[in-house]
């Protein structure tokens, strides 16, 4: 043995105080002699000498802290019984404190606990379930659970995987698409939105007349004129902002999905202004360059779905605006004209509004106005 | 429910350069009630301010008074406390339960010791059969607000019968809440908290980190909550229970857990029964992953328990199976073998790959 | 504080502190049997200042020393037959001892090795020594109940201390031995300290030999200082309970000149000069004295038995120092007679994890 190290007196005792040592360096010592007297947290007790031998250093003074496992002395002409400890002046015994942080309960304690309702993208599954899902290959995250909260059931993932072997998989929507599914769901679950629906006699018009333009200037001077519309409604709070700048939001169709650009305060610019406005949001829309607030904040909405095909529609009000006008296939038809059958140029509109936030009057007046206005030369 | 959430922190002072200056320091700070202490002197700061602050309570046990327990846990209170309140009893474990029982239903708050948990076994007729029992068995009309306090559990080479850790024993009877402190600052809160309580709690010091760690602590006769697991740090990744000694090993691991990329939130057990699973079902629904570490044989005990409730609560959640660390379904081997029996760091830590690896 | 250690009318004694006769020794004692009993306790004495030391020097773990209570041990073990059973507590290392429990195996179970309660010969059929308190007790009286029950002419010897008799335990099973009328010899350690607790604060009774009374069996106080009076009270009791007449209870008077154990530090709780006063009741040196007084004990006798004894100890030292360690998975092996399917389980479980841990460590021994 060449270094006697401390070692525990108690029981989990970590550490000792030398309270005197009984030899000094250069001591020759017999087995089991009395060398020295330490204090731990329980005892004084008498540390005999585990071998017979002369003293080459004590390490330590009376007073001096030692941990369990530190030297306390080195033996002369003792092999080395120990690899790998590096031996050096027992440093006074540490008393450092430890830091100490924790929480009482959980982190989370204040959320409201709901079996899946937290984590919408957690799969509610047992591992059957899971391993079955597996086994047919079907997709968990596609499945919509019948159990308890939503739970997966056996039942949903054979019929998942019925489904798809007898009409193939389905590819969950990305993107815009993903955006339109969700905004229109919301939509629907939300709006209490009725329509309107009239015909328009637009044989007034020049030729070469720019419709969208005429349907911009005619919302602009309906918002004016009735402001009831040009408003955003909170459902929650149950509170109608009216607004006075008109920023029109509208449609576009490509095909990745439905885009609604904003056009902003179409009741105070020149008609050429807004229609290169108009045309910079198509072409931006087009090449995917369009920046996101371009497409937030409209007060009202038009859909020009005629451009393709449709004579009426239902179109749907995203909150928080609280309208959108639809615009149909514009036709001739036989009218009345002081009482004759004339063919004239007829255009279909279809006015949803919410009628959380405005009346069916106050929508029906909107209407006139722009069927007025639109009616002009 | 809403339990307040809280935290403490406890701050590092600098090292004491000079024993001399340290003196000084330490008599600065006993004036503010600050003292930095190991679990062991936090146990005896809570007795000492309970036994301060209410003259119902009494300290007693076999080698208490002037010995000042064979841990020192009630060292300096029959000097301060006198012979009536700190109580040297004579050597009868049974009899130790039975009177702080018989004190305790008229009103007194006994805090008895027992001096290993070894030698609880013998209290088990009172703790089952009365203690836990006897507000029920009078319908309210007579409570027992006793605390039995022992040191337990493994890792300190005691002799045999020194180092069981039968806690699930007693988190099996009903009545009888269990609390297990795992920090000087935690035992000193939790204690004292015991103590307060209206009825019979078994208070269990892990005895291997007496005197492992020291923490600074106002005397300020504030306890923390029972029936609340403490979260000890948090994690995204996976979750670890423990209490007692192992929550020392427990972070351990966490930390090495934390090198290899792996974000462990830590979960004190603390109060063994009754069981704060909405801390563990919460932790557990955030990270899918468990591991239960105990020190305790691996049959029936407290982690059975926890297991079987995320399986019932938040299996939904789970990405991978529940694992345990434990003891084994042996006693506790004499000390040259003791250290096969106990869970190490390793362990723990090869358990949370188990749970990262399957999912 | 303590009770009295002198001898006194009551309290059978036959060498008193100073080494000299009070009473004329039992036929039965020559002066072989007063030289092999003296080199049993100087032996004994050896072994436990080796055991400290060895616990001082991290080579042992806690251990409860026997100091000043030789007496006690070798009085029962040289009174014991081959065929009675032994139902030890913590500090009868010198009957264990002498009933063939070798001295490395005590070395052993103090060293965290089960193997060291793997008694063979004598002791084949002895309890290992109970840590609980008192708890022996009743296995003794069961012991004895099997012998009266199978018709076997033995005994039982069960050895605790003086806090001991506080306890139910001891109670219980005292009385079973009056009222079964068991083959059973109590014998209580007075050494009049439990760790910290002196006897005058265990019990209100002037003696613990008069716990006798109330169980209705024989009640003897001896001075367990002087090996030949507890030689004599134990061989006299065992020969009653052999023959069918029932249970003693002996209370030895001694004193426990150590530490409780090695964890333990007796100067909080008592004086030295108290424990100064109990050495001069020394039982090695005065039946050293009485010998020698005899003229048959000398210094060159002393000096070679030093010698001897020495050798002894040191080579169960180093024997137990050398003795291989257990097979891992010994702890599961033996917890029933055969090894359950979650002990198999487990089994598995502790040789992955040494392996894993082996590799991981380069062969060092598995540590947590």
């Amino acid at each position: 043995m060449r270094y006697f190290k401390l070692p525990d007196l108690g029981e989990g005792l970590q550490e000792a105080e030398i309270v005197e040592w009984h030899i000094k360096a250069g001591d020759t010592v017999a087995e089991d002699q009395v060398i020295l007297s330490v204090e731990t947290a329980k005892a004084i007790v008498d540390v005999p000498s585990p071998c017979a031998g002369k003293i080459l250093t004590l390490f330590g003074d009376a007073g001096d802290q030692v941990h369990v496992g530190e030297p306390l002395l080195e033996y002369a002409d003792a092999q080395d019984d120990d690899s790998g400890t590096v031996v050096g002046k027992v440093k006074t015994g540490s008393r450092e404190v430890e830091t100490e942080d924790f929480i009482i309960g959980s982190p989370e304690q204040n959320v409201s606990v709901q079996a899946g309702s937290r984590n919408s993208d957690r799969i509610l599954a047992t591992p059957l379930i899971k391993a079955l899902a597996k086994r047919l290959d079907v997709d968990l995250t596609q499945v919509a659970g019948s159990g308890t909260h939503g739970l997966i059931t056996a039942d949903d993932v054979e019929k998942a995987a019925q489904v798809r072997d007898d009409f193939g998989t389905a590819h969950t929507l990305k993107g815009v698409r993903r955006v339109m599914a969700k905004n229109m769901a919301r939509a629907h679950s939300e709006v209490v939105g009725v329509t309107l629906y009239d015909d328009v006699d637009i044989h007034a018009w020049k030729k070469g007349e720019d419709p969208t333009m005429r349907l911009v200037r005619a919302i602009g001077v309906a918002c004016k004129e009735a402001p009831q519309l040009n408003a955003w409604f909170d459902g929650n709070n149950l509170s109608l902002r009216l607004i006075e700048r008109v920023d029109l939001g509208i449609a576009v169709d490509t095909p990745d999905g439905l885009f609604v650009p904003v056009l902003r305060d179409i009741s105070g610019r020149s008609v050429k202004d807004l229609r290169k406005g108009l045309d910079n949001l198509r072409e931006a829309v087009k090449s995917r360059k369009i920046p996101p607030q371009e497409m937030s904040g409209a007060t009202i909405t038009l859909s020009n779905f005629g451009t393709i095909a449709g004579r009426y529609a239902n179109p749907v009000i995203v909150p928080p605006t609280v309208a959108i006008l639809g615009a149909g296939r514009m036709r001739d038809e036989v009218v009345a004209v002081d009482g004759k059958p004339l063919v004239h140029r007829m255009l279909p509109l279809s006015l949803t509004f919410d009628h959380r936030a405005a009346s069916g009057g106050e929508a029906a007046r909107f209407l006139a106005i722009v069927m007025r206005d639109l009616a002009q030369t | 429910m809403t339990v307040e959430s809280a935290t403490r922190s406890v701050s590092r002072p600098g090292k004491k350069p000079s024993d001399s200056k340290a003196t000084k320091d330490a008599e600065a700070t006993k004036r503010d009630n600050v003292h930095v202490v190991t679990m062991v002197e936090a146990v005896n700061l809570a007795l000492r301010r309970a036994l301060n602050d209410d003259p119902d309570v009494v300290v007693l046990g076999e080698d208490i008074g002037i010995n000042g327990g064979v841990f020192r846990a009630t060292l300096g209170l029959r000097e301060t406390f006198g012979y009536k309140r700190v109580i040297d009893t004579p050597l009868a474990e049974a009899l130790i339960a039975g009177i702080s029982v018989g004190m305790a239903s008229q009103g007194m708050r006994p805090v008895a010791e027992i001096q290993f948990m070894g030698f609880i076994n013998s209290t088990v007729e009172q703790m089952l059969s009365h203690a836990g029992r006897l507000r029920n068995r009078t319908r309210g009309r007579l409570s027992c607000p006793m605390v039995l306090r022992a040191p337990f559990g493994g890792g300190i080479h005691a002799p045999e019968h020194h180092s069981e850790s039968t806690e699930a024993m007693f988190a099996h009877m009903p009545g009888l809440r269990v609390v297990i402190p795992s920090s000087p600052t935690r035992a000193y809160g939790l204690l004292l908290s015991a103590i307060q309580d209206p009825d019979p709690v078994v208070f269990l010091e892990p005895k291997r980190i007496y005197r492992m760690v020291r923490q600074q602590i106002t005397d300020d006769g504030q306890g923390l909550p029972l029936d609340t697991c403490f979260t000890l740090r948090q994690g995204k990744d996976l979750t670890l229970v423990s209490w007692g000694a192992m929550i020392h090993e427990t972070l351990l691991a966490a930390k090495e857990l934390e090198q290899q990329g792996v974000d462990a939130e830590v979960i004190d057990v603390a109060t063994i029964s009754p069981l704060d699973m909405d801390t563990i079902r919460r932790s557990v629904e955030k990270t899918g992953r468990c591991v239960v570490i105990q020190e305790a044989p691996r049959s029936f005990g407290v982690g059975s328990e926890i297991s079987a409730r995320i399986a019932e609560e938040a299996l939904l959640y789970l990405r991978a199976p529940v694992q345990r660390v434990t003891g084994y379904d042996t006693p506790m081997p004499y000390p040259q073998n003791e250290s096969l029996y106990m869970p190490s760091t390793r362990d723990i830590v090869e358990a949370a790959r188990v749970t990262l690896d399957n999912a | 504080m303590f009770d009295d250690l002198d001898q006194a009318p009551g309290k059978l004694g036959f060498i008193d502190a100073r080494g000299k006769s009070v009473r004329t020794l039992p036929d039965d004692i020559d002066v072989a049997w007063l030289q092999k009993s003296y080199q049993h306790m100087v032996r004994i004495r050896q072994l436990d200042k080796k055991a400290v030391a060895l616990q001082r020097t991290g080579q042992m773990h806690t251990y409860p020393s026997c100091l000043g209570q030789e007496a006690i041990g070798t009085g029962i073990g040289m009174a014991m037959q081959n065929e009675d059973v032994l139902v030890p507590y913590y500090r009868d290392q010198a009957t264990q001892a002498i009933r063939g429990v070798r001295l490395e195996q005590i070395l052993q179970v103090w060293g965290g090795d089960e193997r060291g309660n793997l008694f063979e010969g004598v002791a084949a059929r002895d309890f290992p020594n109970s840590v609980p308190i008192g708890t022996q007790m009743s296995h003794a009286a069961g012991i004895a109940a099997a012998m009266k029950s199978r018709g076997i002419r033995q005994a039982v010897v069960a050895n605790c201390g003086d806090g001991a008799t506080s306890r139910g335990d001891v109670y219980e099973a005292l009385n079973l031995v009056g009222v079964w009328q068991l083959p059973m010899v109590a014998v209580v350690n007075n050494n009049q300290w439990a760790i910290s607790v002196p006897r005058s604060l265990q019990t209100a009774t002037r003696t613990l030999a008069e716990k006798a009374l109330a169980v209705g069996i024989e009640g003897v106080q001896v001075d367990g200082n002087d090996v030949v009076a507890v030689y004599q009270a134990v061989r006299s009791a065992l020969a009653r309970a052999r023959c069918g007449k029932g249970g003693t209870l002996i209370e030895a008077v001694s004193y426990r000149l150590s530490d409780h154990t090695t964890a333990d530090d007796a100067t909080r709780y008592r004086e030295a000069s108290e424990v100064n006063k109990a050495w001069d009741f020394d039982p090695v040196k005065r039946l050293q004295t009485y010998m020698h007084d005899l003229g048959q004990w000398t210094p060159a006798q002393e000096q070679a038995l030093l010698v001897a004894v020495k050798q002894e100890v040191d080579a169960a030292v180093t024997a137990y120092l050398k003795t291989p360690p257990q097979a891992a998975d010994d702890f599961m092996a033996y917890v029933f007679a055969n090894m359950t399917p979650p002990l198999l389980a487990q089994r598995e479980h502790l040789l992955a994890r040494l392996e894993r841990d082996n590799a991981a460590q380069g062969g060092k021994h598995h540590d947590s």
